[in-house]
């Protein structure tokens, strides 16, 4: 075995890292016992992931914490060069100082992704991650978020990614706004938060918990929108003072191609003042996914027909509607249909899902508006919570005699 | 590079085929649009403008053979046609990289070498599939790779030991002697169950003699730590003087290192090296004496060694493990160390 059989060790080092790089970070530290050529050919690589697989499985928690650390922490110490990611996703290491030596060692190092999911706990982010002013991307889970007043901003980041931190909402507007080249945006597991957005890169923004009032200020370039928003007992208060939460949330995003909302997210938009029509018109929006939808809610209806009556691209609807509320809404909504919607045309819808229908009349109601408006409807999918078979018969047979004007128009009845 | 710009370049050339010079030699002609998928020699079309006859062919890059050009090509003809879905890609991609180890690195590097990313990633990605969850037996079977790394070196993931030339040389002799001490204890009856380290300062003597073997060998390896600092901590204190020896500086530099080496285990123990490498060694790696001193040294340094000892407290030879903190002695990588043969109350810890 000479040095003229070996074919691998010779290759240039941008390819032997971009295969190491496919390997977990343990199968990559391997090859150094190789042979002496491999010895050190894993320590530049600037790519670096962990998780609890890197260290043997053990039933004792605090064995596969130490060794994690000391796994870690042996990885840093040998690796040579700058280190551009950096990603630590386990439940197992939570309160550590060496965490906090880590990210001084990695802000020193010309950090760019940092991905940091740890376990639940107190974990306070160190104030050496304010320092790495070239961080492209941030991910924090369970941590605490409290910059230094000196902080401005991560001028260069362009993904953030806050799930169940502990900070105070100022703080995440300044932080928003000190982050001029933000595309991406998710915010998650929240109580009570009161924000407003301004990132005028911004193309995705995911927020998901408990939003008491959100504000779009300034997101021009928005492309998808994904909501699941909770919400707090006392929004369902100021139901008259406010604004049209639909426009002050959707008033400024032409661009938007896709929509998505859970829970309360129809209902939000639906609190406040109805000024009749909307300033905007969502030329690209083609799929639009609302879920829990509360067809009772006349109010929520209305927001469901704007969205839709304002996107003439619309390709794909999923509607979701919720349980049964009991409200006796139910008469006011009738003749919200009758009205100037049918006037309206939806070219280019193609797609319809609708679940969880009970049979109320609005819903029925919206599904004759949407047969009747799309001339290039294809599919219709229907699939119902309801378990007595007779209102379910009623409720087929009604839909069925509704006139499409689509010719290819077809109902898909699936069992819930 | 579309076909219609290099129309513009060379209006008059309405071939659509480019020269291409291999490394054997023979010249060929390749369709344009196949040899253009390749960003080199599009390159070369259009910075240098060569390739447009049989003249001014291109010559290959070195790394790329003709086996491989030609399998670079028949990548590049499939792919170079813009009708073909995502799927028919990939099933074509995955029945293109079958084939063996060997030219699969042939391959990567003729792909490197054009410049053509997309077939240097589909073959790295090949190859990390090989290496994947395999054990360095298999990986270096598969990559015909040497087993030129000694024990220590696997174990050890040390930076500063690694290119000297003379640890080799230690190492060589490390091995020996570790042998000979797995003889020995075939041999003999080793009583080492003692919690407490009651050796003699004769003992030590002796051992570092290399007469008597009998505190080497350690059934648990907790143990085994602390008497290796004993021997540690005796050891690289006496040759302070002697500076022309050359295995002796070795061993300083080497126990130096090794000692802080020792000490870090904790924070430097990959623990998937140890789980692939079965031999015994993290026993007996060191804690070596290297018998090829000559006699005159010998006698030096037992006469450092007593010295030194008298210092010392029996204390500390008979001390408890955990207490101990052999980093007290500050040894440099040129296995000077300041702990010289001062005062005890320096450097004890205990």
């Amino acid at each position: 075995m000479g040095e003229s059989t070996d074919f691998i060790s010779d290759l240039p080092q941008s390819i032997i890292e971009n295969i190491l790089t496919r390997l977990s970070i343990r199968d990559a530290i391997r090859t150094s016992v190789l042979s002496s050529k491999w010895r050190y050919k894993w320590s530049t690589l600037t790519d670096l992931v962990f998780d609890e697989k890197c260290v043997s499985p053990s039933n004792d928690r605090s064995v596969v914490e130490t060794s994690l650390v000391r796994f870690i922490t042996g990885v840093l110490l040998l690796h040579q060069g700058p280190i551009h990611k950096f990603q630590l996703s386990t439940s197992f290491l939570q309160c550590r100082p060496d965490v906090d030596q880590w990210l001084l060692f990695l802000s020193r190092n010309g950090i760019k992704e940092l991905v940091l999911e740890l376990g639940e706990g107190e974990f306070r982010v160190p104030s050496c991650l304010f320092s790495c002013l070239k961080l492209t991307r941030l991910d924090l889970c369970h941590c605490e978020f409290d910059p230094p007043r000196y902080f401005k901003g991560f001028s260069y980041l362009k993904s953030l990614n806050l799930h169940q931190i502990l900070v105070a909402p100022e703080v995440i507007e300044s932080l928003i706004s000190g982050c001029p080249l933000l595309e991406f945006l998710s915010l998650s597991y929240f109580d009570s938060l009161v924000l407003s957005i301004s990132a005028p890169n911004l193309m995705y923004l995911s927020l998901d918990g408990e939003f008491k009032d959100i504000f779009l200020e300034n997101t021009p370039k928005l492309v998808a929108i994904s909501v699941s928003m909770y919400m707090h007992e006392d929004v369902m208060d100021f139901e008259q003072s406010s604004d049209y939460s639909l426009v002050k949330f959707l008033g400024g995003v032409p661009l938007l191609e896709k929509l998505v909302g859970y829970i309360y997210f129809t209902k939000y938009l639906s609190i406040g003042d109805d000024p009749g029509r909307l300033p905007i018109t969502y030329i690209h929006l083609k799929t639009i996914e609302l879920y829990q939808v509360s067809f009772e809610d006349a109010n929520e209806v209305l927001v469901l027909l704007r969205l839709v009556t304002h996107s003439p691209n619309l390709k794909d609807l999923k509607v979701s509607a919720s349980p049964i509320q009991l409200f006796p809404l139910e008469e006011e909504g009738f003749d919200l249909f009758d009205r100037e919607y049918f006037d309206y045309k939806l070219p280019r819808l193609e797609t319809v899902k609708m679940t969880d229908v009970s049979g109320i009349r609005n819903e029925l109601e919206f599904i004759r508006f949407l047969l009747g408006t799309s001339p290039v409807l294809e599919t219709i999918i229907v699939t119902s919570s309801l378990s007595d078979k007779d209102a379910k018969m009623d409720m087929v047979v009604e839909l069925l005699r509704y006139p499409r004007i689509s010719p290819r128009a077809q109902f898909i009845f699936l069992q819930d | 590079m579309s076909e219609g710009d290099l129309a513009v370049i060379q209006p008059e050339k309405m071939k659509s085929y480019i020269w291409l010079q291999t490394t054997d030699g023979s010249i060929q002609q390749v369709e344009q649009e196949v040899a253009m998928f390749c960003p080199m020699i599009c390159q070369e079309v259009i910075q240098k403008g060569v390739g447009s006859s049989k003249n001014h062919a291109i010559s290959l890059p070195q790394r790329v053979n003709p086996a491989m050009f030609s399998l670079i090509l028949d990548y590049c003809r499939f792919h170079q046609l813009p009708g073909r879905s995502n799927k028919e890609r990939k099933t074509y991609d995955e029945k293109f990289i079958r084939m063996d180890t060997k030219r699969l690195c042939e391959l990567t590097s003729a792909a490197d070498s054009l410049q053509l990313k997309p077939l240097v990633d589909l073959t790295s990605r090949a190859l990390a599939r090989i290496i994947e969850g395999k054990t360095p037996e298999e990986i270096r079977e598969i990559f015909h790779l040497p087993d030129d790394l000694t024990e220590e070196e696997k174990l050890e993931p040390l930076k500063n030991t690694m290119d000297d030339p003379r640890i080799r040389l230690l190492n060589r002799l490390y091995a020996k002697k570790r042998k000979e001490l797995k003889e020995r204890e075939r041999l003999k009856n080793v009583e080492v169950e003692e919690p407490v380290d009651e050796r003699s300062v004769d003992d030590l003597l002796s051992f570092i003699n290399g007469r008597d073997r009998k505190v080497v060998k350690l059934s648990k390896g907790k143990k085994k730590n602390k008497k290796k600092k004993d021997q540690k901590i005796v050891f690289s204190d006496e040759p302070h003087d002697i500076h022309d020896k050359e295995s002796h500086d070795l061993h300083c530099k080497y126990k130096g290192v090794e000692e802080t080496g020792s000490s870090m285990r904790e924070v430097h123990n990959l623990p998937s090296m140890e789980d692939d490498i079965c031999t015994p060694k993290a026993e007996s790696e060191d804690g070596d004496i290297d018998d090829e001193i000559d006699p005159a040294m010998r006698e030096m340094l037992d006469r450092e060694v007593e010295d030194f000892a008298r210092r010392l407290n029996t204390n500390w030879v008979r001390s408890r493990g955990q207490e101990r903190r052999p980093v007290h002695f500050s040894i440099n990588g040129n296995g000077t160390t300041r702990r010289h043969t001062g005062p005890s109350t320096g450097h004890t810890g205990s």
